[in-house]
């Protein structure tokens, strides 16, 4: 490390043409004979949400304690295990019927987050809590970033009408929620997300953003003399990662744009956003890149990602199944159905792997990136085909900032309140909440291995 | 962007009408400390066609007492229903291993397999009592929801810190029917105060609502005759209720019937039906002495009574308490399909 007199600000930009591109942490941040909380990275924590729930005997194994080999859905996270903290038997009681009938997915996902029962209807909707908990974190550290929280999805932008049994659209195709009445929509074409990182276009008319479209000049092009300034104050090391971290940003933006020439619909009837790629994985690629970039820059500390809408019935044409994937979770038992079941849980994870496999080598202060996130992969339903709101199917990624004992299977007793997760998860992100949906307590055991 | 046409419902007058939603009741006990217990237990799913069980709890902290609840709920709803786990208090008294539990869920089949299977091995098995109780009582309409305690007051105490808990049972409860105490002024106390003095007058001084409380009088009074046993369980050539019967004492014997009493009188009161076996007291305060004695004093504004047997109906009341307790199970399923039990076995 090269020991300067004055450190670079934590939230230093590379500025040009309304172009603004946030910085990795460089030792060139840390300052001199800095110690403890001062060279500490911050902990970030990103809900990856999937719809229609899983197919459990293939996700759960059949121990607990220390992470062996893992079942059939989760095979392509072996090499990470070491930091997941498999935990069960967390429970959304208020996404259950209770009084108000079917309606299990349009409940699930709005209750996700909020903890909160779900008003039926299809006009006014509403959540008998104040806000998500990515959007009550916010309020307490939103400000220390440029975004207070992302909000990213990959299919269907509608927010009204009726997707489930009477719930609104608004439920099913959201998991944050800055009030009890308004849903923050996540972001799903690519080159949105793109623009809004970087500052890039995002005032720009439709012309404009075609005649900027036209002069092939990327965000990069635009900070170059920002970055060849930088350079020269860094050390080589800093330099490498200021390197790779460009490269990165540059190859977004490539495949943005091939994304963005390609029109092939990606569902009957359904035009695709300009910038996602028609295949899924590339698609998952181009939007948890980005997220890197974001966690890496500092741009965001929070982010929550549906992968897929909630009772989505999105064929997965990428592996062979044309069949709807809500559809085939109510196989009643058809080995043939449930088989493509398995293989679209096992798809997901493949893809989530590749990014866990992307992260797992970058590096951030002494220690690795993956050391200060918190991933939380899971669904709002356990069983589909039977619509279970118990034993939640989840993974709870990383270190938390040295906070998480991972590489184990936790379970807790049954019936105990996923919310009681959402506590723990903000405790870690120094925001200590007395109680939060229908939280009872924390989870105990989250950091004793 | 092309809006997908999605398959919509059926208009609502064009849907048939719902089956009208059956009262729950809530049941809270310390298994395996007295038979009258499973007896109690036995009543409230015998008595599926007018009232639901919507949540069972024990008072203890013996794991077996709530395996029995659980082997008692699969063997009355079926093996393939799914029921709400059972709740246990990690901080109740741990009761010495029980032969009125141990009997049963020790039976074995020709194939070696138990004869009552439950699902709970572990404490992972079961949940925290103010969970359930809470989860439970969501289900209810306003005023809708009962409870049957016939344990010691441990557990529903306990359930009223959970943060909410106290304002969910003043909305969602009409009674809380629990066999506790000896009234109008007991000699002595009930061991099942006594089992926690502290947590009873917190019962009777803090819960939110109505209490009818069943003292032990009027268990001696309408006991449960030991006979009904071997006459109305032989339908089932293994049956838990009379397994535990019969190993909890040895045979013959007629066991008082405190608990019982209350299940029965909890079912009518759900159900708003004509009370047919038993009075109220007039309204007062049930207060627990030191020594865990109970006393109750008159007073119209008092949110207590204590249940009185009518003298006329000893017979009917004996009746219903076996052919209820013996009733067959529910023919239909109650619920959909019990899912696959993924967390278990576990290996160490």
């Amino acid at each position: 490390m090269i020991i300067k007199k004055k450190a670079l600000p934590r939230r230093t930009f590379l500025r040009g043409m309304g172009v603004a591109v946030g910085l990795p942490f460089l030792d060139a941040m840390v300052p001199a004979l800095a110690s403890g909380a001062a060279k500490k990275p911050p902990v970030r924590l990103a809900f990856f949400y999937l719809p229609n729930g899983i197919d459990m005997p293939n996700w759960n194994p059949d121990y607990t304690g220390k992470l062996g080999e893992l079942p059939r859905i989760l095979k392509p996270l072996e090499p990470y295990r070491s930091d997941i903290l498999m935990l069960g038997n967390l429970t959304h009681n208020y996404a259950r019927g209770l009084l108000d009938g079917g309606g299990d997915h349009g409940r699930c996902s709005a209750n996700y987050l909020t903890g909160a029962h779900v008003k039926k209807s299809t006009t006014e909707i509403h959540v008998d809590g104040p806000m998500s908990m990515d959007q009550l974190l916010a309020t307490h550290i939103g400000k220390q970033t440029k975004f207070p929280t992302l909000e990213i999805g990959m299919e269907d932008p509608r927010q009204s009408g009726s997707c489930d049994s009477g719930y609104s659209c608004a439920y099913t195709n959201n998991l944050a929620w800055k009030s009890s009445t308004q849903p923050l929509p996540p972001i799903l074409d690519p080159r949105v997300l793109f623009e809004r990182l970087f500052g890039a276009n995002a005032d720009l008319t439709p012309a404009e953003r075609a005649r900027q479209s036209r002069s092939r000049a990327r965000v990069l092009d635009f900070v170059q003399g920002e970055t060849q300034k930088l350079e020269q104050d860094l050390g080589p090391s800093d330099r490498h990662k200021l390197d790779e971290y460009l490269t990165g940003i540059r190859s977004i933006e490539q495949q943005i744009e091939r994304a963005s020439k390609d029109e092939t619909p990606v569902h009957p009837g359904m035009a695709k956003p300009a910038g996602a790629p028609v295949d899924f994985g590339e698609h998952f690629k181009l939007l948890t890149d980005m997220l890197t970039v974001a966690f890496q820059a500092d741009l965001t500390r929070i982010a929550t990602f549906m992968i897929t809408r909630e009772g989505t019935s999105r064929p997965y044409r990428e592996i062979g199944i044309s069949d709807g994937h809500h559809p085939l979770t109510h196989h009643g038992g058809k080995a043939d159905q449930l088989a493509k079941v398995t293989q679209i849980n096992e798809y997901h994870v493949r893809n989530f792997a590749a990014w866990m496999e992307r992260l797992s080598t970058l590096k951030e202060g002494d220690g690795r990136l993956m050391d200060n996130l918190m991933l939380v992969y899971g669904a709002g339903l356990n069983d589909g085909n039977r619509h279970l709101h118990e034993d939640l199917p989840t993974l709870l990624i990383g270190g938390g900032g040295g906070t998480l004992k991972s590489g184990r299977r936790v379970i807790f007793r049954r019936e105990t309140p996923f919310c009681n997760l959402h506590l723990s998860l903000m405790d870690r992100m120094g925001v200590e909440v007395e109680s939060f949906g229908d939280s009872f307590g924390r989870l105990a055991g989250l950091d004793v291995a | 962007m092309q809006e997908i046409k999605l398959p919509q419902p059926p208009p609502a007058a064009a849907r048939p009408p719902r089956p009208a939603q059956l009262p729950g009741i809530f049941f809270d006990s310390d298994m395996g400390a007295n038979i009258d217990a499973v007896l109690a237990l036995a009543v409230l799913y015998g008595s599926y066609a007018k009232v639901k069980v919507i949540g069972v709890s024990v008072s203890n902290a013996n794991l077996q007492a709530a395996a029995f609840c659980d082997a008692m709920g699969r063997f009355y709803l079926g093996g393939a229903q799914y029921y709400a786990p059972v709740g246990l208090s990690e901080n109740g008294r741990k009761l010495p291993e029980a032969a009125m539990l141990a009997k049963p869920l020790g039976l074995k089949s020709a194939e070696d397999k138990p004869v009552f299977s439950s699902d709970v091995r572990s404490i992972l098995d079961t949940a925290d009592t103010p969970i359930v109780l809470r989860n439970a009582l969501l289900t209810q309409k306003a005023g809708e929801g009962t409870i049957v305690s016939a344990g010691p007051a441990t557990s529903l105490v306990r359930a009223l810190s959970m943060p909410g808990n106290k304002e969910l049972v003043a909305a969602n409860t009409g009674v809380l029917v629990a066999a506790l105490g000896s009234f109008p002024n007991g000699a002595a106390a009930d061991p099942r105060v006594k089992a926690d003095v502290s947590a009873a007058r917190r019962l009777f001084a803090e819960w939110p609502g109505p209490i009818v409380a069943v003292g032990t009088e009027l268990g001696s009074a309408l006991p449960y005759p030991g006979a009904s046993i071997e006459a109305d369980f032989s339908w089932s050539p293994n049956h838990p209720v009379a397994e535990a019967y019969r190993a909890f004492r040895a045979m013959p014997y007629d066991a008082p019937s405190q608990a019982i009493a209350a299940a029965l009188y909890a079912v009518g009161a759900a159900t708003g039906s004509k009370n047919e076996f038993f009075q109220l007291s007039e309204p007062g305060t049930i207060e627990v002495l030191e020594d865990g004695r109970t006393k109750f004093a008159l007073g119209a504004s008092g949110r207590h009574r204590y249940l009185i047997a009518k003298p006329d109906a000893r017979d009917a009341a004996i009746k219903a308490y076996t052919s209820l307790a013996s009733a067959k199970p529910a023919p239909t399923p109650q619920r959909g399909p019990r899912p696959p039990q993924a967390n278990a076995p576990l290996k160490p």
